[in-house]
């Protein structure tokens, strides 16, 4: 079952201009967004607590689809089960990215991030061609070709429960922010982190903690993605972007401003897929990023952001 | 603003005699070993030195951008386009095409020189793939898709390295000029603190606006030399690859500094245009380690790239034209300890 067939299916039948469509239009688009939530999340956390822009965070979940990959070869578990054990491996993954690379140019110059993601990116591209090719590989779910079928609208299980699976880990993102200890430390760290070390924390640990967290965010994201779409290993760097994008759409530093923004510009992408044609799926998130820039440069949601 | 005793005063300069230098050996290793390939990878250090000084100039003001292969890629398409559709020579049209991605810039730059650092390296990037997809989009006139043969500048060969070479040199002046001057001192306020700057009365987003006309420029102008001395031009050139060369050749240089671009593309260039031919070698010996991939020789080089460019960023920030002087020193200081050692 091919996405690239499914949607031209779909752009032929728009001609007929039907409510189905319509609806099948949003459900994928909602669908499409919230993969990409989770990776806006990830780094709209990375950002709120260590004001560090991370560019290599697409990489992650590329690396997080790999991951499920060959989880799902090696040991034959269901996919769905991947992404637990996916979240565990890329948060160790994301652990020496930051001790190693970021931690040491943290309050340098901005552009310093910049240049350390490039390399990231050229590292893990490169990296995951080395060990699993360059062909583009799937992993194949449990529910491989079945779908919910109501009246003329079919949706597939494994968008359904992509759908479920986010909202899952975003309640408990959201719990574990809001109700727990480190939840508490972190908010504390993102308030005023001379403040918070003086309070007795060791924003150090903070540090790893949140950047492994979004990084488990991106390895779930990667094998949902996987799941959903053909991967190969030079996938990271639009998602990356679109995470941008839905990141100024939403607000910088505000993860209720970044789920909306997420559902909206996935609706966006999809519905230009299918009226002006595939070409311009990825330059949609640029304009809706430069629109965006040059209207509200703080973004729709956003009121504190940089 | 250039009086005549600033311009002495810069003649008389030690940066001034390395130039001399560089632009002596450049003319006489060509005449000196005449191998067609090392003439062709010299041309591209030449070309690619415009390109990376033109996005290092961007970034002394503070901004960095990802999406210089959209000025590249303008500067190239409308010399071409130009050549062919009405007749212009080439060697007005790389001008016209650098004048055009300028005019670009300009607009682009109107956006971004509100947005923080993050945000316009994400604006930048996204607007070369918007360029990317208007070129494919508009096929008809642009011929991208398929790409084109692009006319004759000079003939191929000694004479367009000669060429590029001279053009390389006369940018190099003209953006160390700028960079010396009042506006190149505000460019490193601006990256230094911006709202410092705001607050002693610059005015900013003309500043970082007047970099970004400046980079477009020049980057346009490498984009028209590289197109034609390609001898072809397809939309391939908006790639990302082409955004982050002169990147990593300002970084691993040294950003900032007027040779920092300069020594980043003679090393970038000469790695990508040397180490291929050790490829065969390293096959036999790393291919049966990674199954997956045929020939591992070009994984392994971008890979190293990045360790190398993550290495320079984190232990020396300045670039690898930072060890200049602190090599000259150390031979100094040991030149004196010997001197005093033999007065004893």
């Amino acid at each position: 079952m091919n996405v690239r067939g499914k949607i031209a299916e779909i752009t032929v039948e728009f001609h007929m201009l039907d409510l189905a469509t319509l609806v099948l239009t949003l459900i994928w688009g909602a669908a499409i967004g919230c993969i990409y939530v989770l990776l806006a999340t990830g780094l709209n956390l990375i950002f709120g607590v260590m004001k560090l822009v991370n560019f290599a965070h697409g990489e992650l979940l590329m690396i997080g689809a790999y991951v499920g990959y060959s989880i799902l070869t090696l040991t034959g578990v269901n996919a769905y089960i991947a992404v637990f054990l996916s979240m565990a491996i890329v948060a160790l993954i994301g652990v020496a990215v930051e001790r190693l690379a970021f931690r040491r140019v943290l309050g340098s110059d901005k552009l310093n991030e910049i240049f350390v993601s490039l390399g990231l990116i050229l590292i893990f591209d490169n990296i995951a061609v080395l060990v699993w090719g360059e062909k583009s590989k799937r992993i194949i779910s449990p529910f491989e070709n079945m779908s919910l079928t109501l009246g003329e609208i079919s949706i597939s299980y494994d968008w359904l429960i992509a759908v479920i699976f986010v909202i899952v880990i975003l309640i408990a993102l959201m719990f574990l922010i809001k109700k727990t200890k480190i939840g508490m430390a972190m908010r504390a760290t993102s308030q005023k982190s001379q403040a918070a070390k003086l309070m007795g924390i060791n924003i150090e640990h903070i540090y790893i903690f949140t950047f492994a967290l979004g990084a488990a965010l991106a390895g779930a994201a990667g094998v949902l993605y996987g799941i959903i779409f053909n991967f190969n290993p030079y996938i990271g760097a639009l998602p990356t972007i679109k995470a941008f994008a839905i990141i100024i759409l939403g607000g910088l530093g505000s993860i209720p401003g970044a789920i909306i923004g997420g559902l909206l510009y996935g609706i966006a992408e999809q519905t230009a897929v299918i009226t002006l044609g595939g070409i311009w799926r990825n330059a949609v998130a640029f304009s809706v990023l430069i629109i965006v820039l040059v209207l509200r440069p703080k973004g729709l949601f956003g009121e504190k952001g940089e | 603003m250039f009086t005549k005793e600033i311009i002495l005063r810069r003649i008389q300069s030690t940066k001034f005699y390395i130039l001399i230098a560089v632009i002596a050996i450049s003319t006489v290793i060509p005449l000196v070993a005449g191998d067609p390939f090392l003439i062709h990878v010299l041309t591209l250090m030449a070309l690619f030195t415009i390109y990376a000084s033109s996005w290092n100039l961007l970034a002394s003001s503070g901004q960095g951008s990802l999406g210089h292969a959209a000025f590249l890629g303008i500067g190239g398409f409308v010399s071409s386009l130009l050549a062919i559709n009405l007749g212009i020579p080439p060697i007005i049209g790389i001008f016209m095409g650098s004048v055009f991605s300028a005019g670009i810039g300009f607009l682009i730059g109107l956006t971004c020189v509100r947005l923080k650092a993050w945000f316009l390296a994400m604006v930048t990037f996204g607007f070369s793939v918007i360029a990317e997809t208007l070129v494919s989009q508009f096929d008809d006139v642009t011929h991208g898709i398929l790409g084109f043969r692009t006319p004759l500048l000079v003939p191929s060969g000694l004479s367009f390295y000669y060429f590029a070479v001279l053009l390389a040199t006369l940018s190099v002046i003209v953006i160390y000029f700028i960079m010396k001057s009042k506006i190149g001192l505000t460019f490193r306020a601006i990256h230094q603190n911006e709202s410092e700057s705001k607050m002693i009365g610059i005015n900013t987003a003309k500043y970082k606006l007047y970099a970004f006309v400046i980079s477009t420029f020049f980057a346009g102008l490498a984009g028209g030399l590289y197109a034609h001395f390609l001898r072809y031009i397809n939309v391939t050139v908006f790639a990302a690859d082409n955004s982050f060369t002169p990147l990593m050749m300002s970084v691993i240089g040294g950003l900032g500094t007027i040779e920092g671009p300069i020594i980043g593309s003679i090393i970038i260039v000469a790695i990508e245009s040397y180490l291929p031919i050790m490829d065969n070698l390293l096959d036999p010996v790393l291919g049966s380690l990674f199954p997956e991939v045929s020939f591992v020789g070009p994984y392994l080089r971008f890979l190293g790239l990045g360790v190398f460019l993550v290495v320079v960023v984190i232990f020396l920030p300045k670039g690898v034209s930072s060890l200049i002087p602190k090599i000259h020193n150390y031979f100094r200081a040991e030149t004196k300890k010997a001197n005093n050692i033999e007065r004893k």
